[in-house]
């Protein structure tokens, strides 16, 4: 008797079943898991973890005027949020002051922004004019609140980045022989070069 | 027929292990991405309080015996050793010294190796931690001289972390800090503020401390 044609393909395909084999699968799965796993362990050794430094810095009526000092020359950071109160509580004379003050603080900000590449490199060598005036600024800038009765105080706060302290010498001999700073409060702290900084928070918050 | 074991339940397991590991990994590059330092308000004011110096360099920290650097530096300017701005050996830990008139007394820390290292602070009897427990809080602060320099693929100053470290067991300690960035040009140097007004050295108070936003 023959089997008939359905009867035999029926027979073949039970007897050579296809089977996946997952061992390959597995096998590479794992091997980009441990890769994983390892990249992720060694980066957690080897790279310090980045952080970023918020361009805005106060504390109750203080706020920082920061100062960045890289190997090759400083990135100025000059506080704007706050100056437009400031302007409202100060006499007539005093507003047209703190409206140029916040003029070239704004273009600063607006020239580091269109800086392209890393903010970091757009430091530059710091000018003995620039810094007497910006020790110019804060203490007038102190003095119309005091005058007003109006609680707002600039202080100079400077970042010390590997190899920048070269720059922070030169301001600070600056400092030394003017007026202008003896009253004026300062700040130092170490950064380290995974330290970058946030222009984003300054825009927003200069609008 | 062979008998296979079946597979589908381990792999299930494992591919829901790394889903996991790469949704927490993902977040955590986002929480990173996002993570904001706000530098410390540490600001320098007048004190009462005299100082204790220490140089921070290559990770270690070196106390200075102020007392002794003087008089060993009076020792060689009178035989003559100090004159014309000579850079001479003080016989203290590997420094040496240089007098000036403007600057008072530089010292060049050129040879680290005796000096301890900052990860004795966490040692309960090493010297480094008994010198800076001898700091009376109600009459010394310590300043130290910390050297900003780096070497090639490192993120800190060659002293920027002791100088943390230190700070920050001084701060638990309620000792008050300060500190200035020092290199090989611009080495530390101790001198008289009567002479220029250079030669300050003052503490600073830390406000309500580092916070990431």
């Amino acid at each position: 008797m023959s089997i008939s044609r359905a009867a035999r393909i029926k027979r073949y395909s039970l007897e050579h079943k296809l089977e996946t084999s997952l061992f390959p699968f597995l096998s590479i799965f794992l091997c980009v898991m441990g890769v994983l796993s390892f990249i992720n362990v060694l980066s957690s050794f080897s790279a310090p973890q980045k952080i970023e430094l918020t361009a805005q810095l106060e504390q109750g009526y203080k706020v920082a005027y920061q100062i960045f000092s890289l190997p090759d020359g400083i990135i100025s950071l000059p506080p704007v949020k706050h100056l437009k109160k400031l302007q409202e509580a100060v006499d007539d004379a005093d507003k047209e002051t703190i409206a140029d003050i916040m003029r070239r603080r704004q273009s600063a900000i607006r020239r580091l922004k269109k800086h392209s590449g890393a903010i970091m490199n757009a430091a530059i060598e710091p000018d003995i004019d620039e810094i007497l005036e910006v020790l110019h600024d804060i203490r007038s800038l102190n003095e119309m609140a005091l005058k007003a009765n109006y609680l707002y105080e600039e202080f100079l706060l400077f970042g010390i980045y590997p190899n920048g302290g070269q720059a922070y010498q030169k301001i600070r001999d600056i400092m030394s022989f003017t007026q202008d700073a003896r009253s004026i409060s300062v700040g130092l702290e170490p950064l380290d070069s995974n330290w970058t900084l946030n222009l984003k928070k300054t825009d927003s918050e200069a609008q | 027929m062979k008998n296979l074991i079946s597979l589908d339940s381990l792999t299930d397991i494992v591919s829901n292990s790394v889903g996991i590991l790469i949704i927490f990994a993902v977040i955590n590059l986002i929480h990173d991405n996002n993570k904001t330092y706000q530098l410390e308000i540490p600001l320098e004011h007048a004190t009462d309080l005299s100082p204790v110096f220490f140089i921070a360099k290559d990770d270690r920290i070196l106390a200075m015996d102020t007392d002794k650097l003087f008089s060993n530096a009076a020792l060689q300017a009178t035989s003559g050793a100090a004159g014309g701005k000579r850079i001479f050996a003080l016989d203290f830990f590997g420094l040496f010294g240089q007098i000036d008139e403007d600057k008072g007394i530089s010292f060049y820390a050129r040879d680290t190796s005796q000096w301890p290292e900052f990860h004795e602070l966490e040692k309960r009897n090493s010297d480094l931690r008994k010198k800076l427990n001898s700091i009376d809080p109600a009459k010394q602060f310590a300043y130290f001289f910390v050297y900003d320099n780096s070497e090639d693929g490192a993120t800190a100053g060659s002293g920027f972390e002791a100088f943390r470290k230190a700070r920050e067991y001084l701060k638990a300690h309620y000792v008050k800090t300060g500190w200035q960035p020092v290199n090989s040009e611009a080495p530390a140097n101790i001198c008289d503020s009567a002479y220029s007004s250079r030669c300050i050295y003052l503490p600073s108070y830390l406000g309500g401390g580092s916070t990431a936003k």
